[in-house]
């Protein structure tokens, strides 16, 4: 069977663990700068006093004065997910993330270890933690299973079998299908508000009318398509961080710092000499949320300047300062042969001297002892807030 | 996907330039007279730095760039808050 693991509003539960109390409170997730503001998900107390996800903001603050607005850390959402799904792995999982807070994996592989499906999922419900309020389920395919996962209390599991699907999905709101709020409306004016009654509908007539997106919600609404489950691939731990001792903004002083870290993360053993497939820029903003940014490279590469190209505008779209820059290797490539120059850039023998220079200090002194100096706010009037001396183990 | 942060990352990152105490006796005026046992025989500057006072931690400094009688340069200040005297080089 495929099961679902679900952790409504993950991004809000993620971004409100630094900031213990307010999930008392009416809180929502405040909109992203730039975008429409609608709000994410709230919290209970603030469904309570009749806010709802996707409310704009202003008609939020009029109903409800008090309401708490969390801006989105998606640093903290992406580092509390991993930390989830390493749980699942942990207990013998092979899982294919959806999106933060939606799980899938295939139960075919631990119910015999673990005695069953409904033991399986109870195991893996442990497993994340009755914090997080996870709830399961279960079925034969992925949208039931979704479903079925999206009706379950809080710690509850829910198993569908292969014959029932239909008359469990059948009553279920449209507000599972994965629509445009337009198309809603639009289904809402026909007379169209459960699955069911989107399922009886002919296929023809939905896409007709809907067009491809109302032609998909339709195979949901009779249970989709049977797709298996492909486990990810392990997730590399490699991450270089450098706080800044005061906010910055600076696009050249971000690049350096960029630089820098660039450096240590290409100098770290435990890559093995493996080029880079995915990085990940993230940084702390000075208001307290976060940001961040991915990049998959086309080609596979460890090579200085390609990265910096690749990653160092992303720099530009910072939306406010920052008191701390990551880099992080979200995959690596296998690694591979690459073809060498037939002339060598300019410059690059003096940088391969004195990288085996530095390399033979290293070899004498220890690791650290080889430093850069980073400029990070040279026109601050605070002498030791210019700079910061960072450990240079290429 | 990351995790933590290696935990050379952040142990080893360290401030360049740093103030580090200074052994100072100063004159009526405030003005410093013996730097680090050292008698000043000119005082070649002086000013102040008053800075992130919106925050917790706040400046408040009065540099002197001074030649000492050995003929060396030195950079000191007095942090108003803590009444105490650093060496930096500004």
């Amino acid at each position: 069977m495929i099961a679902c693991l679900l952790i409504p509003g993950f991004e809000l539960r993620a971004a409100l663990r630094s900031r213990p109390g307010v999930e008392l409170k009416p809180a929502a997730l405040a909109p992203v700068p730039g975008t429409e503001p609608l709000l994410g998900p709230v919290t209970a107390a603030a469904e309570a006093a009749g806010v709802r996800a996707q409310m704009r903001l202003g008609e939020a603050l009029a109903s409800c004065p008090e309401l708490v607005l969390v801006d989105p850390d998606p640093a903290e959402v992406e580092r509390e997910w991993e930390g989830v799904l390493r749980r699942l792995e942990d207990v013998g999982l092979a899982v294919e993330p959806v999106d933060p807070g939606v799980v899938v994996f295939e139960t075919k592989g631990v119910e015999r270890l673990y005695g069953g499906v409904a033991e399986a999922l109870q195991r893996a419900l442990a497993a994340v933690g009755t914090a997080w309020d996870p709830r399961a389920g279960a079925a034969g395919r992925r949208f039931a299973a979704l479903a079925a996962a999206s009706v379950a209390r809080p710690g509850q599991i829910l198993i569908v079998e292969g014959k029932e699907e239909r008359e469990f999905l059948a009553p279920l709101p449209l507000s599972l299908l994965p629509l445009h709020p337009e198309r809603y409306a639009e289904l809402e004016g026909l007379g169209v508000r459960k699955l069911g009654e989107l399922a009886a509908l002919p296929g023809g007539a939905v896409a007709e009318r809907l067009g491809p997106d109302g032609r998909r919600a339709w195979a949901l609404s009779r249970g989709g398509e049977r797709r298996r489950v492909r486990g990810r691939a392990p997730a590399v731990e490699l991450a270089e961080a450098l706080s800044f001792p005061e906010a910055v903004a600076n696009e050249l002083t971000l690049r350096r710092a960029f630089g820098a870290l660039l450096d240590r993360l290409l100098a770290r053993p435990d890559r093995g000499g493996r080029p880079f497939r995915k990085l990940a820029v993230a940084a702390r903003l000075v208001s307290g949320g976060s940001w961040r940014r991915t990049v998959t490279l086309r080609e596979a590469t460890a090579e200085r300047a390609r990265l910096r190209a690749a990653l160092g505008p992303k720099l530009a779209e910072l939306p406010a300062p920052i008191v701390e820059l990551r880099l992080e290797a979200v995959e690596l490539a296998d690694h591979t042969g690459t073809q060498l120059a037939l002339v060598e850039p300019r410059g690059q023998e003096l940088g391969g001297r004195l990288r085996e220079g530095l390399r033979q200090v290293r070899a004498s002194t220890g690791s650290g002892s080889v430093c850069a100096v980073v400029e990070v706010a040279p026109w601050s009037r605070i002498p030791e807030a210019r700079s910061l001396v960072v450990p240079r183990d290429e | 996907m990351t995790n933590d942060v290696h935990p050379r990352a952040r142990r080893s990152v360290g401030r360049l330039n740093a103030p580090r105490p200074a052994l100072v006796e100063m004159h009526v005026d405030g003005s410093p007279q013996l730097v680090n046992r050292q008698r000043v025989t000119f005082v070649r500057e002086e000013w102040r730095v008053v800075d992130r006072w919106w925050t917790e931690e706040p400046v408040n400094r009065h540099y002197f760039e001074v030649v000492l009688e050995s003929g060396e340069n030195a950079c000191v200040y007095r942090d108003a808050d803590a009444a105490c005297w650093f060496t930096q080089r500004a």
